[in-house]
């Protein structure tokens, strides 16, 4: 849709810090709520989408001794988590090679979702997988569930059962990457290169690219529209790259388009993005080892349930895709196993 | 909208009792049915708007197990973006956990050009008023212009696809509906064949029928074009019979209804045209040159009158010489004369008509 001004994206999904901060917190209150009446937070997600609160612990009465309930995770460990899975989505849609968008687009529902809900009411793989499912779908790139599963081998039920609780009816996701190359076509005009310099512009371009990559994992998506975004991570690159007066760059851009911001909200705007990225913190492995103990308990599960469960789960009789050039990487996409080695390696293993 | 938020707070299974949205409405039977599922008509109970008729179409879920269906997805992506006079307002999503199907609610129109012009054909056995015809085709190309502009290509403009609002604020305005096949242009748009769609031919453009791969805005011009032509004549332009096969078959017959009217196209005329796959398919047929009943005769109109300009030039065999809506919406044909009629008919908006009188006895 070429007019992000009157876009549900514009209208309902940009929000100033304190509303993303209420947010964060009201589901957090909820998950705690939860977590009081019932002694777990994990919402169970039938196979036609229903939801139902978890069941109430059978030692109920231990769950009313404070002390021995689980301890909610803090909103600094929820957002760790989500920090985690959304590294792990970028990793999947590299995986299966999808384009930037579909990435993008998965990147922002899952985003979304989370200001409804909590890590603790509903496990961040599970919803990772249905949000890189519906992305594909919205952008014209149909995966069928049971290929997406099969490629990350994770049961193709589970993303299908979570479809409707994640699906929000506003679809359309703005990302900055086509902003990006609209301003880059842009520069070409205002800074006349010759043709043996065009070189720069796509340096420029290429470096701005993966700037966003990582605008996009923070909150500032939550918080900027993309065409600001965009500009973030060209000044950074421009930075990198030296090619133009960016401020001038910018007063141009105003002045064209006749806009009521000031270059100086720009910039503001422009660097508190650029405060978002430096202040990204991935979780340590000693921290998401801490968390995911925490969130196993929160979500009522010893590892010896959730095994069984998962057996149950795949019971159901799947067709042999025809396609296997795309499951040849099995991750473990969970957590749950990082006495393993670092973060890092993890994020490796797809390799 | 979205009643999946509302889960929050309750437990929402409800598989023994009509859902919660449903209560919401009365629901007043089927209307109609659809490859993709069923639409039945509802009123409001609420207080706010009570009795107001809402049509809610049911999609099923997609048959290969994949979740929802991409059609309907792709209807709510389109429909929650845009917001315009002569587009069918989506008024509500609600998802049936159930059966997994999803439930669109829309602002009920009792009326669509297919049924009108079917009246007028069959019933009365007179042409619509010309004046009613021009107010139709001035809102379906408002309606267009607005859709084009914000880059949307519908693919599927049919008769019994524009929607006419029947008694009430909004008596006599058209609704572009039914957005199952629409597509953004930026996204890539793989022909509606390979994706195992049928949809009707007789509104289909020559450069689909001659293999094009790539939709652009001039295929729902093409489409107005015929349908403007049936509102005038009370008969379906170029009515081809279909050949049924998949995936893609060759449409012969309907090209050759097509070339019947308006000529064989050339390459003079129409450059590009070499370049179609079925070009140099059966070539005594396509790049024939038989004389041509001539579009004036067929529709009845003066080759010099501004109506029949207007309608060769959404005709036009090169889709980048065929007009645009924007272009369409300041032709000469006196589309303001449809307005001072209007406006004698009480009604205080310029648009509006009464389809209610026309089409319903």
């Amino acid at each position: 849709m070429a007019d992000f001004q009157t876009s549900t994206h514009r209208a309902n999904w940009i929000f100033t810090t304190q509303e993303l901060d209420d947010k964060y917190n009201a589901a957090r209150q909820r998950a705690i709520q939860t977590l009081e009446k019932y002694g777990a937070t994990l919402m169970e997600v039938d196979v036609d989408g229903t939801l139902s609160y978890p069941e109430p612990q059978i030692n109920s009465k231990d769950n009313a001794d404070k002390h021995s309930r689980p301890k909610p995770l803090t909103i600094e460990e929820e957002r760790y988590m989500r920090v985690f899975y959304e590294n792990k989505l970028q990793e999947v849609c590299n995986n299966f090679h999808f384009p930037h968008k579909i990435q993008a687009t998965a990147l922002i529902y899952f985003k979304r979702f989370y200001l409804q809900w909590s890590v603790m009411q509903h496990h961040p793989k599970n919803i990772m997988l249905t949000c890189i499912y519906a992305a594909c779908k919205i952008e014209e790139n149909h995966v069928s569930a049971e290929e997406l599963g099969k490629g990350i081998s994770q049961d193709h039920q589970l993303i299908l059962n979570n479809e409707m609780i994640s699906l929000e009816f506003d679809l359309i996701v703005y990302a900055p990457y086509r902003s990006i190359d609209g301003f880059v076509n842009d520069m070409e005009e205002f800074c006349p290169v010759k043709d043996d310099q065009l070189h720069v512009l796509k340096a420029i371009h290429e470096t701005a690219r993966m700037e966003v990559d990582k605008i996009m994992l923070t909150d500032a998506p939550l918080l900027f529209p993309p065409g600001q975004l965009a500009l973030a991570a060209l000044r950074s690159s421009n930075e990198v790259h030296k090619v133009l007066d960016f401020e001038r760059y910018l007063r141009s851009i105003l002045s064209r388009q006749s806009s009521a911001h000031t270059v100086s909200e720009l910039i503001e705007s422009l660097n508190s993005i650029d405060s978002w990225v430096r202040g990204y913190k991935f979780p340590s492995e000693k921290d998401l080892k801490h968390i995911n103990r925490k969130l196993k308990s929160c979500w009522g599960l010893s590892s010896h349930d959730e095994s069984k469960k998962r057996e149950k789960k795949s019971k159901h009789k799947s067709k042999k895709s025809s396609n296997e050039t795309q499951s040849n990487a099995s991750l473990n996409l969970t957590c749950e196993s990082l006495h393993s080695p670092s973060p890092q390696a993890i994020l490796n293993a797809f390799y | 909208m979205g009643d999946t938020n509302s889960n929050n707070g309750n437990n929402t299974n409800t598989n023994n009792k009509k859902p919660e949205w449903l209560q919401q409405y009365d629901l007043l039977g089927k209307i109609g049915e659809g490859t993709y599922g069923l639409v039945f008509l509802a009123r409001i109970k609420s207080s706010t708007n009570r009795g107001k008729s809402i049509a809610i179409k049911k999609f099923k879920q997609s048959k290969d197990g994949d979740g929802v269906s991409p059609t309907a997805i792709r209807e709510i992506m389109l429909l929650r973006e845009i917001s315009h006079e002569n587009v069918v307002k989506l008024v509500n999503v609600h998802i049936n956990h159930v059966d997994m199907s999803l439930y669109l609610a829309f602002d009920y129109a009792e009326h669509d050009l297919y049924e009108i012009i079917r009246h007028h054909r069959d019933k009365v056995n007179q042409p619509i008023n010309q004046y009613t015809v021009k107010s139709f085709l001035w809102q379906l190309l408002n309606g267009l212009n607005y859709l084009h502009s914000n880059w949307i290509i519908h693919r599927d403009l049919k008769p019994s696809n524009i929607l006419v609002m029947g008694e009430g604020d909004e008596q006599g305005v058209v609704k572009i509906a039914d957005f199952g096949l629409a597509r953004i242009y930026q996204a890539p748009l793989k022909s509606l064949s390979d994706n195992g769609v049928v949809v009707t031919i007789w509104y289909r453009a020559p450069e689909l029928l001659l293999g094009a791969k790539h939709y652009t805005s001039a295929v729902d011009m093409w489409a107005v074009g015929c349908i403007f032509a049936e509102l005038l004549t009370l008969k379906p332009l170029f009515q081809g019979a279909e050949v049924k096969a998949t995936p893609n078959p060759f449409q012969l017959d309907q090209l050759d209804k097509i070339f019947k009217v308006l000529g064989h196209p050339t390459l003079e005329k129409w450059p590009t045209l070499a370049n179609l796959p079925h070009w140099h398919q059966d070539v005594q047929h396509i790049q024939g040159h038989n004389d041509n009943t001539g579009l004036n005769s067929v529709v009845h109109l003066n080759i010099k009158s501004p109506a029949y300009d207007l309608l060769s030039k959404m005709l036009e065999y090169d889709p980048r010489k065929r007009i645009t809506a924007a272009q369409a919406l300041e032709h000469e044909y006196d589309f303001l004369s449809s307005f001072s009629l209007s406006l004698s008919l009480s009604s205080p908006m310029n648009q509006r008509i009464s389809a209610h009188t026309s089409s319903k006895a």
